[in-house]
């Protein structure tokens, strides 16, 4: 399947920005999974790219004359293999058996992974917590915010796809399974999930597998991938500082479509 | 059980060491009311000078003075000469197997550490794997914790490879010493330390590739215990003393602010732990770090002394493997000796250890600064319960050895002389060569019985001689 992004974020400050910098890590890259026909990042002022510790492709956006918006354009279109499940990888997994502030497993959340897996640590147990995350934590957006963690999403039972993932990383990670944080895009046919998404991926037999808990999908059919870390805070598309400028309204547009196939082969 | 204690100054027979004979002639030679005003001075100095400590756990965060003691701790030559190739050699294994770790890890394939033990650790920093660091260093700045048993033989209780402190204070009590008693430096050779600002500076410039590079050193500001020593090292190199909002980053280079405008960065001496360093990689309500750090660290444009990511080698869990590693990566026999070393991670050195709770002295793998730490023989039944539910709670946090008999060194004590427990840290520089000043810091354990030394536990320093004997 083709997918075919446009993803444009405006931020707007209330006074003048004197200086700014963003890590931004807007760019998929080719992957067993995913072929990037084209991509475009359209930034204030050029840009190199360069890898990030996960081999993400980031881009470091640096601004120092003062600014009252900034605009960050992503598009591009990119080939997904729906028959390709699991992505290998040649880094050693253990790094990401760590917990992290946003993924540390509390009692109740390593209670509950006990519970759903007992003594198994294949691809079937992490399904079934899959599935029972799922039904313990609703989706409800604006019910939690980016610094909302695994633990505090889990007894609020409510979040979205971030916290949704994060909880599934501290039960694995709790297990002594080694999973990461995805961050990304899915085309998605009802317009209550967003189209700018966060899953998890578990290290199971060689290979990262994903597990998609908002949308119960334990196969990346839709996914595009953009980013992967231990937890959001590494793998978000944008994470940036700046001095002044008061308080800021980010818009953030994000169109995933199914290109029309001009057919080939 | 009878423990004995290695006494520096004085034979079990009760006589001097030859190397402390001098000393022991001037200090039965000298009237008691010139040593205690003499010592009086010196608290008097050292409060002007404004050598300070602010101590952990103290809500005020009061400053204190580190109390400073007048007899000196004292090493002969041939002695030191062994010490000294022991810290070396370490030092190289250490900063050989951080290079390995983050690149080929040979010293796992070889089956020598478990990979899950280091690749897992808190310390283990994947924004390192595969960087290639100028001259392969990450440890340009290392502190070695020695400690003596019963006979006298020297052993590591711990490599600090992150942020070592303390080299101040080493600087400062021989300042001290040679003011209040310059007749003692004149009777005999004692190796002089004052060279340690040049050698660090000269240490971080071949730390770059660039001919003369611009150093600073980054402080996490004046709230830091160490700050002290952040001003003090930087004024006595003369180079500039930052804080993070003093730096900014623009196309993966770090500059400067300064009045004449930015100036670009090419060092950071940094005295500010990894988590702090860069707000946009690591933790992101650091106000201490510089937005941007990481990406031009690893674009190449700066040097950071010490690299990111030397925790995973001087974590309390690898360093049972140290030994290992100096055979592994130089063929060579480890000249200083390993304090044997229960993992409770692993379920028999567990159960050994809640059985001799008593006994041993258990730490926490990531703890510093003697907090967290239980020290069996002097521990209350409560404390040893509290620590036991710990354990059993989560073993892979800590590790337990046995309770060294540390040696003594007369002290002056409200009583008189009576002796206390020390230990010594000499500090490894890494640059071209491998090259430490004759000593280190000497801390002492100024309650009686007490085993721990550190600074932020109500310990003390003495100045640290190496004398040729």
């Amino acid at each position: 399947m083709r997918l075919s992004i446009s993803h444009d974020t405006t931020y707007h400050y209330e006074n003048q920005v004197r200086a700014s910098i963003q890590y931004l890590r807007l760019t998929p890259h080719d992957s067993e999974r995913q072929r990037v026909l084209n991509w475009q990042l359209k930034l204030p002022r050029p840009v190199r790219a360069q890898l990030d510790p996960y081999g993400n492709i980031l881009h470091v956006l640096t601004i120092d004359e003062p600014h009252e918006s900034i605009v960050i354009g992503a598009s591009g279109q990119v080939e997904i293999d729906e028959q390709h499940e699991a992505e290998h990888e040649n880094q050693s997994a253990l790094p990401f058996l760590r917990f992290t502030r946003l993924t540390t497993a509390d009692a109740a959340l390593r209670e509950f992974a006990q519970q759903h897996c007992k003594k198994r640590r294949d691809r079937s147990a992490l399904i079934d917590l899959m599935h029972g995350l799922h039904s313990h934590i609703s989706y409800l957006t604006g019910s939690t915010a980016v610094e909302t963690s695994a633990a505090e999403a889990f007894a609020g039972q409510q979040g979205v796809c971030q916290d949704h993932a994060h909880a599934f990383l501290a039960c694995a990670r709790s297990l002594g399974i080694p999973a990461r944080y995805v961050s990304g895009y899915l085309l998605t046919d009802s317009s209550d999930h967003l189209a700018s998404h966060a899953w998890a991926e578990a290290w199971l037999e060689g290979a990262w597998y994903s597990f998609d808990v908002t949308n119960c999908l334990a196969k990346p059919e839709r996914h595009l991938k953009l980013a992967i870390g231990r937890d959001y805070l590494d793998a978000c598309p944008v994470r940036g500082m700046r001095r002044g400028g008061g308080t800021e309204q980010m818009h953030a547009l994000v169109e995933v479509s199914p290109l029309l196939q001009v057919q080939h082969q | 059980m009878v423990r004995t204690f290695y006494n520096e100054m004085y034979q079990a027979n009760g006589e001097c060491r030859p190397h402390y004979q001098a000393f022991a002639r001037w200090l039965a030679e000298t009237p008691k009311e010139l040593l205690a005003q003499r010592r009086r001075e010196a608290d008097l100095l050292f409060h002007r000078a404004g050598i300070t400590f602010t101590l952990y756990g103290d809500e005020q965060g009061t400053e204190r003075l580190i109390p400073f003691d007048t007899i000196p701790r004292s090493i002969p030559a041939s002695e030191w000469r062994m010490v000294e190739r022991g810290c070396i050699q370490r030092v190289q294994a250490l900063n050989m197997f951080l290079a390995d770790l983050y690149h080929e890890q040979r010293i796992i394939k070889a089956g020598i550490i478990p990979a899950e033990q280091v690749l897992a650790n808190e310390g283990y920093q994947i924004a390192m794997q595969g960087l290639n660091l100028h001259r392969d260093l990450y440890a340009h700045i290392a502190g070695v914790d020695l400690v003596r048993d019963g006979d006298g033989s020297y052993y590591v209780l711990e490599d600090n490879l992150r942020t070592p402190s303390g080299v101040s204070y080493m600087l400062e009590d021989r300042k001290m010493m040679m003011r209040l008693f310059p007749e003692l430096f004149a009777a005999q050779r004692i190796a002089p330390i004052n060279h340690y600002p040049n050698l660090l500076l000269e240490t971080l410039k071949t730390s770059s590739p660039l001919d003369n590079p611009n150093v600073v050193v980054l402080t996490p500001g004046r709230f830091n215990s160490a700050y002290f020593e952040h001003a003090f090292l930087s004024r006595e190199m003369g180079v500039e003393l930052v804080e993070g909002a003093d730096l900014f980053v623009r196309d993966d280079k770090v500059y400067m602010r300064t009045t004449a405008g930015a100036k670009q960065v090419d060092v950071i001496y940094r005295r500010l732990d990894d988590d702090f360093l860069d707000p946009l990689a690591f933790n992101p309500d650091s106000m201490l770090g510089v937005p941007g750090l990481l990406s031009a660290y690893r674009s190449g444009h700066v040097v950071l002394a010490n690299a990111i990511g030397t925790g995973v080698a001087d974590d309390k869990s690898t360093y049972p493997y140290v030994t290992e590693m100096i055979r592994f990566y130089l063929d060579e026999e480890p000249v200083l000796k390993n304090v044997p070393t229960w993992q409770c991670s692993k379920p028999a050195d567990l159960s050994h250890v809640l059985a001799n709770l008593g006994e041993l002295v258990v730490k926490e793998t990531q703890g510093s600064g003697g907090y967290g730490m239980l020290v069996g023989p002097a521990a209350s039944k409560a404390e040893i319960e509290d620590f036991r539910a710990r354990l059993i709670a989560k073993p892979e946090a800590y590790i337990a050895q046995p309770t060294l008999c540390l040696s003594t060194c007369p002290t002056f004590v409200e009583t008189g002389i009576a002796p206390r427990h020390i230990d010594l840290r000499p500090f490894v520089l890494s640059g071209r060569e491998v090259r430490l000043v004759p000593g280190g810091l000497t801390r002492v354990a100024l309650r009686e019985g007490s085993l721990v030394v550190n600074s932020s536990q109500g310990g003390g320093t003495k100045d640290t001689w190496v004398v040729e004997d």
